[in-house]
């Protein structure tokens, strides 16, 4: 069973909306710029980061439904209403039962956590803040976007490292497959925080150095982070509304454990294999990643039996464990007609896409160092 | 569902012991495990009783598999050890061996909502007092944060046990384990696995301990779920795993089937981040689903494990919710939650064991802690009671953000 895709909605560090997403992965913008991050001791440190631009709610989400929302869930509530407009759905005359929301996060609402443990440090166990725990759950993504909609359907929050979006996605699809909604909004979304900032330093994981941005195709380098969130409205087939890609198979599964073949053979199994003509992955390029990278790259060339491209975009907006629903957003402009060199560096690497034309089936790839995969078959209308 | 899942292994570890035998034990004697606080200090200690677990994690791993690593043990939060000993007493149940679940292309889906945040908040704790005195955090406190990460049990449960096949996390506050065990009856409904291990687990922790406490719906008394006199909830910690087969796979085996999944149905409120609908529209909504996925109808259900965690508004709704699906006092209902505190993501997954036992013993467990009922609108459980006819039993969850899951089981052949 396929599933299309009718809306897509994105704040990232290339801006809030898909025309600032669109126009800034077509111009190379390069979004990478030095932040500042609070250490556990109150110093500051400045490094290198793609940090999502402020979510741009006007017209989309009232001001007081806002005022209760933190910066992860502005992110990702504003990219499920744009999704949303840009599908010309409307929840209020949608049958709310029939609408549901899919999320993938690898950590959640880590700032508002943080800040519900600083309350009762600060407090006093007895004047801990009701509202930080409250938002602070881990599946509350989901939640808001749900309450901010009125959807009363499908409603589920995975955490799958770094394929979070993907596990999302490959539900979703089961549960329209399965017939338990007629329409789901799918999103990952993840939030850099100082303390995670730190705790990645702390790890040599990512970038200290002024860098002019990320190289996903370095084997020695470190992640240069980010964040932000993106969603797409995904609809059975039939759905009245205007198709912009369709996606054939999600898949997850593990490199790590049995025959150490991961989730790609079943996410091909069945599908004409020659009709893909691009393949996306989550490449990081950093020391520890690449090893990973590389075999993983070995796979999709056997599983293909054929040299295709490769990119990724995590040199456009940055490293994070869900920035898969980006690169899934990357995709569905890409099957519409579009090729975005990917940056490296801060520098387009023109040389991968070459003489690539726009694509019309774009295989993903996406596999954490934790031994979780995934993979899906995306194609143009 | 299409077609019904066989369940043949079940695993649990809660504050009332280690091991499915201690749960029905519990569940026959009433003994509770609700004792004050000693995991961690808190100045709410002797004020608010928590299921605290009070084995020994690691032992009970290498009782129950083999002894783990201290390099191990350091990369696993307290969650992450509760959801591996009980998936360890699943699998052992199901006599699954690993050569047997690596043909079957085994994979698990947890629910979680703690996570390891028992582990990472001391060590973010740490950190922050180390910066005080020190200027920095050390190196060892930094490290151990990584244990904070959602999918860190799924990630262990899936090496230690060596399951390939589908596997997520599923984070849906306190209806999480049901709606992992509801998707992955799923997949082998929809003929995309044939085993699935699948259940929830949650350790105590100083943010959920705290965040109750702070919402004003803890009680020192402990729970009394749909009692007039409740006062509210108690926090508690453990996991429920069970397995899951495709009837195919289990017949082929000649597995034991203890009971099937037949029904699964699951709403979202968006009504409030942590207040139900005062209607219970999205609860009547789950339990209406699952009813329609067994193709069962009301009458058919005798037994009701309710959510009842005891709070004011949550009973008050789930009674509203479950008069409304089966008529009122049209069947049994009890909450079971006085034994072992909430329990979270568990929760729904230890319930699922709670029904399927009372399947097996044609014995419903009590309401335990109820002395006034609420109002006339329920069939509570003052005791236990035998229930020779029993055929099918359904199971509420709900959580935060209006989040409901209902699972309906049948008796076993």
């Amino acid at each position: 069973m396929s599933a299309v895709i009718t809306g897509m909605g994105v704040v990232s560090a290339l801006g809030s909306g898909v025309d600032a997403f669109a126009s800034g992965l077509a111009s190379g913008v390069n979004a990478c710029a030095m932040h500042e991050f609070s250490l556990f001791g109150g110093q500051k440190r400045r490094a290198p980061a793609y940090m999502a631009a402020p979510a741009d709610a006007k017209g989309l989400i009232e001001p007081r439904k806002l005022r209760r929302m933190d910066r992860l869930i502005r992110m990702c509530a504003v990219s499920a209403r744009q999704a949303l407009k840009q599908a010309g759905l409307d929840p209020s005359t949608f049958d709310a039962s029939r609408l549901g929301v899919v999320f993938g996060t690898a950590y959640g609402a880590l700032g508002t956590t943080q800040e519900f443990i600083d309350s009762w440090l600060k407090n006093g166990e007895r004047h801990a803040s009701p509202l930080a725990f409250m938002s602070s759950v881990h599946g509350i993504i989901a939640s808001q976007i749900a309450l901010d909609i009125g959807a009363v359907g499908v409603n589920l929050t995975l955490a799958q490292r770094d394929i979070s979006f993907e596990a999302a996605l490959a539900t979703a699809i089961e549960l329209l497959e399965q017939g338990k909604a007629d329409a789901l909004l799918v999103g990952g979304a993840d939030e850099l925080t100082s303390m995670l900032h730190e705790f990645a330093n702390h790890f040599r994981y990512v970038e200290r150095s002024a860098v002019a941005g990320a190289d996903p195709w370095s084997k020695r380098g470190r992640v240069v982070p980010g964040d932000g969130a993106a969603v797409l409205l995904l609809e059975r087939e039939g759905t009245p509304r205007k198709a912009l890609a369709r996606v054939h198979k999600a898949r997850v599964g593990r490199w790590d454990v049995g025959p150490r073949a991961g989730a790609l053979p079943q996410a091909l199994a069945g599908f004409d294999i020659d009709r893909i003509d691009l393949v996306t992955t989550s490449r990081a390029g950093s020391a520890n990643s690449a090893p990973l990278e590389a075999a993983r790259e070995r796979a999709l060339d056997a599983a293909l039996g054929r040299l295709l491209p490769k990119l990724t975009h995590r040199g456009n907006f940055g490293n994070f464990p869900a920035a898969g629903a980006l690169q899934a957003a990357a995709n569905v402009l890409m099957l519409q007609g579009q090729v975005f060199a990917p940056l490296a560096g801060g520098k387009p690497r023109t040389d991968l896409v070459g003489a690539l034309k726009a694509p019309r089936c774009v295989l993903h790839d996406a596999a954490s160092m934790t031994g979780s995969h995934a993979a899906y078959v995306m194609s143009a209308i | 569902m299409n077609k019904r899942v066989a369940i043949t292994g079940l695993g649990f570890c809660g504050a009332v012991g280690n091991g499915v035998a201690a749960l029905r034990h519990a569940l026959k004697s009433g003994e509770s495990g609700l004792k004050p606080l000693t995991l961690f200090d808190s100045e709410l200690a002797g004020e608010y009783p928590v299921g605290q677990y009070a084995g020994d994690l690691a032992q009970d791993f290498r009782t129950r598999k083999r002894p783990l690593k201290p390099r191990e043990l350091a990369r696993l939060s307290r969650s992450d050890l509760l959801a591996m000993v009980a998936t360890a007493e699943c699998l052992s149940h199901a006599r699954l061996s690993a050569a047997e679940l690596g043909a079957a292309g085994a994979g698990v889906y947890l629910g979680q909502s703690v996570c390891g945040t028992y582990n990472s908040e001391l060590r973010y704790i740490e950190c922050v007092r180390e910066a005080a005195q020190r200027g920095h955090a050390s190196s060892r406190n930094l490290s151990a944060l990584y244990v904070h990460e959602g999918a860190n049990s799924c990630d262990a449960i899936a090496r230690e046990f060596e399951l390939a096949g589908p596997f997520a996390s599923f984070m849906t506050a306190c209806s999480s384990g049901a709606n992992a065990i509801g998707l992955a009856a799923q997949q082998i409904s929809a003929g995309k696995a044939d085993v699935m291990v699948a259940g929830g687990a949650d350790s105590l922790s100083r943010i959920a301990y705290l965040g109750f406490h702070c919402l004003g719906v803890m009680s020192p008394e402990g729970p009394r779920p749909f009692d007039a006199h409740r006062k509210g909830m108690c926090v508690g910690e453990g996991a429920g795993m069970l397995v899951l087969e495709s009837e195919a796979h289990a017949t082929q085996r000649r597995a034991k089937i203890l009971g099937w999944l037949s029904g699964y149905g699951h709403t979202c409120d968006s009504h409030h981040l942590t207040a139900p609908h005062p209607e219970g529209t999205g609860a009547i909504g789950a339990m209406r689903l699952a009813l329609a996925d067994a193709r069962l109808g009301a009458a058919d259900i005798g037994y009701v494990s309710a959510h009842g965690t005891g709070t004011l508004d949550n009973d008050k709704v789930e009674s509203i919710a479950i008069a409304r699906v089966f008529g009122e006092r049209a069947v049994p209902v009890s909450s079971t939650k006085r034994l072992f505190g909430h329990t979270l993501a568990a929760s729904g997954a230890i319930k699922a064991i709670i029904c399927l036992l009372a399947l097996q013993d044609k014995s419903l467990p009590a309401n335990f802690g109820l002395n006034t009922p609420q109002d006339n609108a329920l069939d509570l459980l003052a005791q236990t009671r035998s229930a020779p006819k029993l055929k099918h039993a359904i199971s509420n969850s709900f959580g935060f953000g209006g989040n409901n899951a209902a699972l309906v089981f049948s008796e076993g052949p």
